[in-house]
This record gives C-alpha cells, structure tokens and sequence, in this order.
C-alpha cells in the first residue's frame, strides 16, 4: 500500500500515530535474512500494549537472534478498523506494514479473558482463518501465551498451540519451530517444545460447566507443565524499550525486579502460576536502570513486581535510584506497596523527586474475611500507614477491596465501608487545616474463581447478589471526600465463565464476535446483552460456568495443564480458609 | 512523524533532550520536567519546517554542539534546522507575540476548477468573511477576513493545487489553513490536503492588509523543523 493512501487513511481517524512507524528504538531488520519471520501482536489498542512488558522481552529477545525477526501489531480502533475493512486492507505489522498473513508465526498474547474476542477480531482483520482447523500450509502458525494460558481450553480451538509459563527461553524454540516445511512438520515441532500445549492434540468430553477432561492423542503427554525462567537475574531484558508516541497512562522505563510471590493470598492465581519467587540482584537492576535512562529518556523508573516491597534490597534500590537520578528529574515508581510504614517510608524516598500515589489493597473489611482470603494485613498496620503518610504530607490514598470473596456476608461488606470512614475521621484529625483535602478512592472489585487457586472449586456471587452488595457500599460511601469506582457485575461474570471455560465457551466467544463483540474490557463498548444472546444459541448458560460449585474430584477441564501447584495442596488450603485459618 | 500530538510531540523532545544529556533547567513544583516553551502548536496531519522551541539551560553550552548531540537523538521526521541563544532581554519571554504563519496547502486527487483565481480574489475582496466555529454546537460567529493577510494560487497541476497562505494565529485570533480550503470550496471526500507550515512570525508593526504582499518584520528564536 502506497504511502500517500496510507495517509488518507490515518487522516480519517483518531490518534492516528497508533497505527505509524518510527518510535524510537523499535527495530527494522532485513526480512531476507531471517529464517523465521515472528508478528507479536497484542489484542488491544497501542497506548494499551505499549505498556505489556512480557512483548517488549520476547521482541528483545527474538530481534537480538541473527536468524530471527519480530514485528509487532495491535488491535485497530473501531475508526480504523472501519477504513481498513472498507478499503480491504489487512492488518500488518507497524515497523514494515507488512500483512501479517506474509509473517511465518503469529505469537498473540493472552492478557485476560475479555480481551479474546478481540483476537478473533484481530485474525480475521488479518485474513487467517479464526479456526485452527481450517488453516492451510500457506497460514501463518498463531500461537498464544501469557497470564490468560493457564486455561487455554476457550480459546483452544483458535490458535495452533498455546504456550504456557515463562516464554524467554522457549521463544527462540517456538520461532525455529516456524521455519519448518508444511503446517505437519511444523506442529509435531511445535508439540515437542517443553511448555507448549497443542489443543489438536487432545479431545476434550464434557460434563456441565467447568467439569470434563482432555484427553491426549497419538503419544501426547497427558499433562503440559509450565515453563519457568530458573534464573531470573541472567534473564534477557530490553533496556533499549521503544518509546510509544502515544501514552494512555504515563510512559516510563518498566524494570521487572522480581516475579512470583510469597504471599500466598488465596485469591490470587498469579501468585500461585509464577511461583517459585526469583528476583534480579541490584548491581544487575542498578546497571539496567543506567541503560533503559540513556537509552529511551524517560522520566520515570517504574520497579515491576507483584509485591515490590519484598525485593531483599528493595530499600537499598529505592535510594540509590533516587540519588543516582532524582537530580536530572527522574522518580521512580512503586506500583505495590503493603499497607505498612516500611512502604510509607519508601514512598517517602520516592516523593523527593516526585509524588507518587500511595495504594493499598486490603481487599476485605473484616479481620475474619481476610484471614479467609490469606490476606496478611492487619488494621494496625493500615492505620500506621495512614498515619505515616497523613504525617509526611500526602493527603490522598487509594484502597482496593473485593466484594462476593467465599463466605462473606452482609456484615463483611458494611465493614468496608465502616473502615473507609474511620480512616476519614482518622485522616481529618491527623491532617488539622489541611483536612479538607482529603481524599480517600475506594476501588471494588468482583471475586472471580480462578483456576489454580484454593478458591476454584468456589462458585463466583450471582450478579445480582453483587449488584446488591454494590449499592450497599453506594449507599455508605457517600462523602465528598470519597471517590467510589467499582467493577460491572455482569463483565465479572463473563470473566468467571471464560476463565473456567471449555471450547464450548470458545464456541461462544465466536458467537458472541460474530455479533461485534469487541473491546470487552472497555466499558462502553461492553454489550452484556450481545453475550446472553452469544450464550443462548450456543445452548448454554454463563451461570453453569461462573457460578457452579464444584466438588473437590470433580474432573476439571484445566486438569492437562499443570501449573507447579497440585490439586491436592490447593484442596488442603482451601479447607483451611474455609475453617477460618490463615495459616 | 507528523501524526502525533502537539502534547505527544513534546513528550518526544523532552526524551530526546534527556537521552542527549542536554543540562536543561528544571520547571519546579510537585511534577518537574525540562523546561520547554512552544511556538503555536501545528495541527495533527501538517508538517512544517520553522518550529519553535525555547530551551531553559542551568548551564551554558554551545548552541552547534546542542543541536548536534539532540539531532543524533531525534527520531526520524524531526531535526533541529537551525538554532541561537536568546538575547538576555528575550529570555523571560515564551512565543506569545507569535501571530502570523505561512502555510503551503496542497490538495491533490483533485482537478483545479477553471475559476480558482476567481475564488481568490473574491474571498481576498471580501469586506467579512464569516464562518461558525465550535464544531456540532457551533459557539459563535466570527469574521475571518481580519485574520487572512494573503492567499494566492503557488502551482496548479492535472491533478493538484497548491495554495499558499499567510493568516494570523496566535491569541488575537486567527483563520486556519483548513478553514481557507473549505472558504475557497476546494473540499472534496476524494481529495487529500496536505499542510505545510513554512513558517511563523511575531508582527511588530501593523501590517497593511493588500493581497500579494508579504511584508515580514520579524523572524524569531531558536528553530526546529520537521518533514
């Protein structure tokens, strides 16, 4: 496509610089000398996949190889995506505009369940076949993986294979297993790449809802284990990221100091997937925060971990980054604090080059719930963080909380609005004259059963049931001092039966695609009634998925993924929580 | 280059500046950043080739050097053309008495209408030129002819024309170059139309308002440009 049509087409749409080429650092390899050609495509708009760091490390990564080339694409907003379908222009990649159909391998990531239709979108904006099935020799493979491959069951019919872990070794694998002859080879390749689950290979028979089993083909191994990086610090990482010109949320150098967690909140599915916890050494990350400064300009460091304040040295990084960069006008972030003084005194670092928000999440109102849930925090703590941060000046905090959590009542959910006020009396006493600015955001979110955590076998509240619990809190956190935001009820509910899905649901998802479902994740392009008309003529209902509750034996349709958790250790926990231990 | 932002645009100097290492001076408050002061920002779409950009240094550097090391850190479609050290008597100042830009308008896919000099000289003999702005509620009413200093015909070819304008902008008011194509009925869903911002002015004296004549009275700061 000439350039000047191009441009008659970005003149047509909003920000037209998603879809154009020339960031600084993104990479334009010679595709002659490549044996394997890789599109990275993130199913959501550029401002939001600029800011997924696991793209940045596998385009890094794959780049870096002389044999290998990757490119990247997002989705197109509906504006473009209209021109594009009008003018039968497919989509292609953002360095080089090349069709991704001309590409050897599609890698999509699976970020969560309600971005899915927008792969479907994304495939048939590319003129591959939605469904594995009906792909040929001259298709590209399209191969998922990321935070949604735990359970790759509703999606499964979609892609080829679907990765499940940590991909930084195995890309270079899945990339050479692209520069085989012929879809055949290319997939027996594929399915001997430790980690890859290749859904052709298995048959799945079904019970109602969540409950069946997949069982495996012509030698395939019952069970795919997950894949992880043993050592992180050696891992590869970009410092050279690309510098996106257009920014949803404010861009800046991402460093990943640690994955995986301790904690062990019950809840939590990423916590448990990513386990063992590994972390990067702080010559290592100190000598990366030197690189990604010289090499991109951003002005802020944001340090990347689930629980960033249990890095061992996370103090000595703090400062260091501050006294290495706070004069030239470089912060640094900390996107997860815990609610206690250490993480006040840490953001008390971080404020002499910047302000920075303070966050934290008891998620429950009530000591009890929160021992159900494993959250370790305890009320003293949370008001010793108010308290330290009300003291050094910042005025404004935000919670997050979850409504529908296993065993909750009425009493749980008044307790959180009970707590947001006396937070509010306690902050206007210890900030004096200045307490009329005061600001407490309360954030609510709906409880999702997610596999591999305690709770899976747990049915998610009915919507309504949420709907209501959500008014309670309306109702109590009414004070212009209070900011309420809250998840919708009904997406909720469709995350809970995609996540516990089957390719009946993918079934679904297709349906509910072909009637324009996209952008799901975006509130005022979510349709709820698109879905219960997409589940209707599949002949299946979202409650016999999100709010099923399962036996401990039943047969799951997760159960050939095996994500370094077993079935039995998740069943102990969740008999304690049920009997109200933490521990 | 050209379809980014006038906010994404100094985003991407203010990295560019950081990456090249450029001792800038600081804004201060809750949220420092370089400090920076733009001419009139250029419409998403137009390119233009006299920019303007003020930098604040903390410390005194060679202007040749600044614009060798920031040009080796500008992506491609952004270069600094030219540069100087503000006199200390300007350096309090940003680009407010900015108020006159040139602009070359190209519009293609479309074929010249036999009467386009017609147009111009009537647009040009107009006593008002009135139009609404505001988009779908149109706000108010405003007479454009003060605001349009020059308008004539650069080139027509089988399938383009090329305009060139000379129109205040700034906070006094101003016509837009869009505004000019749509005036001279040169809009058309085939057409492409390219602006081209050739460059801005700061008016000392009062200009005389005769079409055809371009009077320049001052030319202004440090420069940077882009294709």
């Amino acid at each position: 496509m000439k350039d000047s049509e191009f441009d008659v087409l970005l003149s047509r749409v909003q920000k037209p610089a998603r879809y154009t080429d020339g960031e600084w650092n993104a990479l334009h390899k010679d595709r002659a000398l490549a044996r394997a050609r890789v599109a990275l495509v993130y199913p959501d708009v550029y401002e939001v996949g600029m800011s997924h760091l696991g793209l940045h490390i596998l385009y890094h990564i794959l780049n870096s190889h002389p044999d290998y080339l990757a490119e990247r694409a997002y989705a197109p907003w509906s504006d473009m995506e209209e021109q594009m379908r009008l003018h039968g222009i497919p989509l292609a990649s953002l360095e080089s505009r090349t069709p991704l159909r001309d590409f050897d391998l599609i890698g999509i990531t699976l970020p969560y369940e309600l971005t899915y239709t927008n792969i479907l979108n994304a495939l048939d904006l590319a003129n591959v076949p939605v469904r594995a099935i009906d792909r040929t020799d001259d298709d590209p493979l399209v191969i998922g993986g990321g935070p949604g491959a735990v359970n790759p069951e509703p999606i499964a019919q979609f892609f080829d294979g679907v990765f499940i872990g940590e991909a930084e070794d195995a890309i270079i694998e899945i990339a050479e297993a692209a520069t085989a002859r012929g879809r055949t080879q290319a997939l027996e390749a594929l399915a001997a790449i430790s980690g890859m689950y290749v859904p052709s290979l298995y048959k799945p028979t079904y019970g109602e809802g969540p409950r069946g089993t997949l069982t495996p083909l012509d030698g395939a191994p019952a069970r795919i284990e997950r894949r992880i990086v043993d050592n992180l610090d050696a891992a590869p990482f970009p410092t050279r990221q690309i510098v996106p010109f257009v920014e949803s949320v404010h861009s800046r150098i991402t460093l990943e100091i640690m994955r995986g967690c301790a904690r062990g909140c019950r809840f939590c599915q990423a916590g448990a997937v990513y386990r063992p916890r590994r972390q990067r050494k702080l010559e290592t990350l100190l000598r990366q925060a030197e690189q990604a400064v010289a090499a991109t300009g951003h002005d802020e460091i944001s340090l990347l971990a689930f629980t960033s304040v249990d890095h061992s040295e996370i103090e000595n990084l703090t400062s260091e980054l501050v006294d290495r960069f706070g004069c030239r006008g470089i912060g640094v972030a900390l996107p997860s604090l815990r609610a206690d003084a250490f993480s006040v005194s840490l953001a008390n670092t971080i404020q002499r080059v910047r302000k920075t928000g303070l966050t934290f999440a008891p998620e429950a109102g009530t000591e009890r719930l929160r021992r159900v849930i494993r959250k370790q925090l305890k009320e003293d703590d949370l008001f010793a963080a108010a308290d330290a941060a009300f003291a050094s000046g910042w005025t404004r905090i935000k919670l997050y909380f979850m409504i529908g959590l296993p065993t909750e009542t009425d009493e749980d959910v008044k307790a959180i609005g009970d707590l947001i006020h006396r937070l509010l009396r306690f902050g206007r006493g210890a900030l004096g004259s200045n307490k009329g600015r005061l600001q407490i955001a309360v954030s609510v979110a709906n409880f999702v059963p997610k596999p591999y955590t305690p709770f899976q076998w747990t049915a998610q509240d009915a919507r309504e049931e949420l709907k209501r619990k959500h008014r309670i809190l309306q109702d109590a956190l009414r004070s212009r001092a209070i900011k309420l935001s809250w998840s919708d009820p009904d997406a909720s509910a469709l995350e809970a039966a995609i996540c516990r899905g089957d390719r009946r649901i993918g079934r679904v998802i297709e349906t509910a695609w072909q009637y324009g479902a996209k952008f799901d994740s975006w509130s005022e392009q979510f349709s709820f009634d698109r879905w219960e008309k997409a589940f209707r003529e599949n002949e299946l209902a979202i409650d016999d998925y999100a709010n099923a509750n399962l036996e401990y034996d039943d047969p799951l349709v997760w159960d050939h993924i095996s994500c370094g958790v077993g079935r039995a250790a998740l069943r102990a926990e969740a008999e304690r929580a049920f009997d109200g231990e933490s521990d | 280059m050209r379809w980014i932002s006038h906010l994404d645009l100094k985003r991407t100097l203010e990295r560019a500046i950081r990456r090249a290492e450029i001792p800038i001076q600081l804004t201060q408050g809750h949220n420092p950043h370089p400090k920076l002061s733009f001419g009139p920002p250029l419409p998403v779409g137009a390119t233009g080739d006299a920019e303007l950009m003020a930098m604040h240094l903390a410390e005194p550097v060679d202007p040749e050097e600044i614009k060798e090391r920031l040009n080796r850190q500008l992506p491609p479609g952004l270069e600094i053309v030219e540069i100087w050290s503000l006199p200390p008597h300007r350096r309090k100042e940003t680009f407010g008495d900015i108020d006159i830009a040139e602009y070359y308008i190209a519009i293609g896919g479309l074929a010249a209408p036999p009467d386009l000099d017609e147009r111009v000289r009537k647009l040009l003999s107009s006593e008002e030129v009135i139009v609404q702005r505001g988009g779908e509620r149109p706000e108010r009413t405003v007479d454009l002819r003060p605001f349009i200093l020059g308008v004539e015909v650069a080139k027509t070819e089988a399938k383009e024309v090329i305009l060139r304008a000379r129109l205040c902008t700034g906070s006094h008011g101003g016509a837009r170059p869009q505004e000019i194509v749509q005036l001279l009925g040169l809009t058309d869903d085939d057409a492409v139309v390219r602006y081209h911002r050739s460059g801005v002015y700061a008016e000392v004296e009062v200009a005389s308002k005769k079409p055809g004549m371009w009077r320049r009275w001052s030319r202004s700061r440090s420069g940077r440009g882009r294709s």
